[in-house]
Order: structure tokens, then C-alpha cells, then sequence
């Protein structure tokens, strides 16, 4: 059974890593331990995979498991291109500032230079 | 008679020279540096003012167009044309522009027709060119249908009737802007553009422009898997 351990260490591990140590809204902990003890459950009691597999109108559990698997992955995925769509508008966003920030300084600058270049002639 | 004619001519060169005042004219632009120059002095030498966005040139692009008179913006990193362009209208809006006129890089547009649309801004909020009502020279056949295909395609999507999907010769009022703001960095900005229109039910006008394609243009410009790229980006990237 030492993939039952390996299989609890690493869920264990997903749970420290991501969610205990970092620091995330109560909903997300509570969603995520939630996922992860039926994943622990899932493999102390694989056998009983079955019996909530027959339920739902799937044949065996780890059918089940990977179905719920597919969808969480493609869940993810999206989660993320998301956030990455948001990220870049707001990367854009800064860049966009800096980029006329600069244009204005240099200008203030120019301006500064001619008047001082002004005053000496007088 | 005579008179009344060069009063006439007269009032015209005053409104345009009006026109030229309140005007500012973006050119974004990417690795552009053989060609940006002239493109800026030609604008320039008919009395716009020029605003060239350089969307992180790995080449002398900024240095190029400065050198030729023209106010440069430097992004630091590239983002795309779409993002460019929104860089240069907001930089314009805060200066006070009231008309925003932009324009290709490459040199395939005419400076003679910024005149005609700006001065259509009289009575629309937005100004397109249209390549089909003007003039295209050097464009091969596959380029022609291509050109004919995307502007289907886009109105099919937009749900305009216009007779050119996506020229880059395009004028709009100020006070329209905010509500045109693209948020579509690449080549998307174009269609996105079209809706943002279509949903702030702003006055659209198309100006006939003639457009010219060189070796160089035809090279920088956009190929149809390039088509596909926008696509993808116009419907899931909103």
C-alpha cells in the first residue's frame, strides 16, 4: 500500500504548499481541504469509489475520478488564462504610464534646458 | 467672382490650418527604423503633429523618428499595435487634442488624406478610410481577396456595413475616445474597435484613402494564419 502514502503525502503536501502557508481567503481553504480530504478518502477507501461511481451512472470509480479530474484540470486552466488575460491588461496599463510619464519628463526637461539656455543669453 | 472664389480658398486654408492645430496624429510603431523617418517628415511637412508610439523596437525606430520631428513614446516592452495605439490617443487626449488621426507606419497611407478625414470629423465622431471607395496600388490578387473576405467576415461579426474590415487610416473625435478605449494589446484592436463603435452608437463615415503596398509594406503587414491569431484573440480574449 505505499501508494496510498505516497498518494496522502503528496495531497498533504498540496495542502501545506498552497493553501496553509500561503496566505488566502477562508472560502479557498476550506474549498480546497474539502477536495483534498475526499481525494485522501478516495484513497483509504478506493473500493468505496465504486459505489458513488454506480451512483452517478458511471461504471467504475476511477472512471469517476477521472472524469472529475478532466473537468478540474480544464476548471484550472481556465482559472488561470484569466487571470493571466488580467494580468497583462494590468502590465499594460503600467507600461502605458511610464511610457507618457517619460515623454513628459523629457519635455519638462527640454523646456528646462531651453529656458536656462535662454537666461544666459540675456 | 474671382473674389468670392479666393475667399472661399481662403476660409478653407484657415480651417484646415485650424484643423492641423487641434490634430494629433499616431503612428504606432514596431522595428520600423528604415522607413519611420520619412513617413514623419511627410506628415510633418504638411503641418500635423505627430505623436509615433514605439512599441519596444529591438532597432533605431525611436531614435529614427525623433531624428525626423516627430514626439516619441517608448514602450518599454513590446505589447502590440492595439496597445501602441491607445498609448498614443491617451497621451493626446491629456496634451488636448480634439481630433485623433491614426496612422500606418510602413508608409502605405497617404498624408493627403488625413486632411479629408479630419475634416469629415465635422459632421460623424468617426472617421474610416476606406480602401475599396479610394484607391489600392501594388496590392496583388491574393491580397485583394483577402481584403474582400475580412471585411465580410467583419461585418459579419460587427454587424456594420462597411466597405473595408480594417484600414489603419482612421480619425475620431475627442470626446468619443473614452468610449473607444481598446483593450485588445495585438491586432485584435481593429475588430474590437468596430464593436466599441457599434456600441456607443457614435456617427461613422467612410472617406475614400488610397492606399499604396510596397515590398516593405507587404512584408510587415499580416498574413492570413496571422488572420487566425486575431480571430482567437477577438473572441476569447475580451
Amino acid at each position: 500500500m505505499i501508494i496510498r502514502v505516497v498518494l496522502l503525502c503528496a495531497l498533504a503536501a498540496i495542502g501545506y504548499l498552497g493553501f496553509v502557508r500561503r496566505n488566502r481567503l477562508p472560502f479557498h481553504i476550506v474549498l480546497v481541504f474539502a477536495i483534498l480530504a475526499v481525494a485522501g478518502l478516495a484513497v483509504l477507501f478506493p473500493e468505496r469509489t465504486d459505489v458513488v461511481a454506480n451512483w452517478m451512472g458511471v461504471g467504475v470509480g476511477a472512471d469517476l475520478i477521472g472524469y472529475l479530474v478532466q473537468v478540474c484540470l480544464l476548471f484550472v486552466a481556465l482559472h488561470y488564462y484569466t487571470k493571466f488575460v488580467d494580468l497583462q491588461r494590468e502590465i499594460t496599463q503600467v507600461v502605458r504610464e511610464v511610457t507618457i510619464l517619460r515623454a513628459e519628463m523629457e519635455a519638462l526637461r527640454e523646456a528646462q534646458a531651453a529656458g536656462a539656455r535662454s537666461d544666459e543669453l540675456r | 467672382m474671382l473674389a468670392s472664389i479666393a475667399r472661399g480658398t481662403v476660409r478653407e486654408i484657415e480651417s484646415m490650418d485650424r484643423l492641423r492645430q487641434i490634430s494629433y496624429v499616431i503612428i504606432p510603431a514596431y522595428n520600423e527604423a528604415a522607413v519611420i523617418g520619412a513617413v514623419v517628415g511627410a506628415v510633418l511637412a504638411d503641418g500635423w503633429r505627430v505623436v509615433v508610439v514605439d512599441d519596444g523596437s529591438r532597432d533605431d525606430t525611436a531614435r529614427a523618428a525623433r531624428r525626423g520631428g516627430a514626439t516619441v513614446l517608448r514602450h518599454i516592452v513590446n505589447l502590440g499595435q492595439g496597445a501602441a495605439l491607445q498609448t498614443g490617443i491617451d497621451f493626446a487626449l491629456r496634451r488636448g487634442a480634439e481630433r485623433i488621426v491614426t496612422f500606418d507606419a510602413d508608409g502605405q497611407h497617404s498624408v493627403e488624406d488625413i486632411g479629408a478625414m479630419v475634416a469629415a470629423l465635422d459632421d460623424a465622431d468617426v472617421a474610416l478610410g476606406s480602401r475599396s471607395l479610394g484607391r489600392v496600388v501594388g496590392a496583388t490578387w491574393q491580397r485583394r481577396v483577402f481584403l474582400r473576405f475580412a471585411t465580410v467576415v467583419s461585418n459579419g461579426m460587427s454587424g456594420m456595413t462597411l466597405t473595408d474590415a480594417h484600414c489603419g487610416l482612421r480619425a475620431f473625435r475627442a470626446d468619443v475616445a473614452p468610449r473607444l478605449r481598446m483593450t485588445q494589446d495585438r491586432m485584435a484592436h481593429a475588430s474590437e474597435l468596430l464593436a466599441l463603435i457599434r456600441r456607443s452608437k457614435s456617427r461613422v463615415i467612410e472617406v475614400p484613402v488610397t492606399v499604396r503596398y510596397t515590398d516593405y509594406s507587404r512584408q510587415k503587414g499580416q498574413s492570413g494564419f496571422q488572420a487566425i491569431r486575431i480571430l482567437f484573440d477577438q473572441v476569447f480574449r475580451r
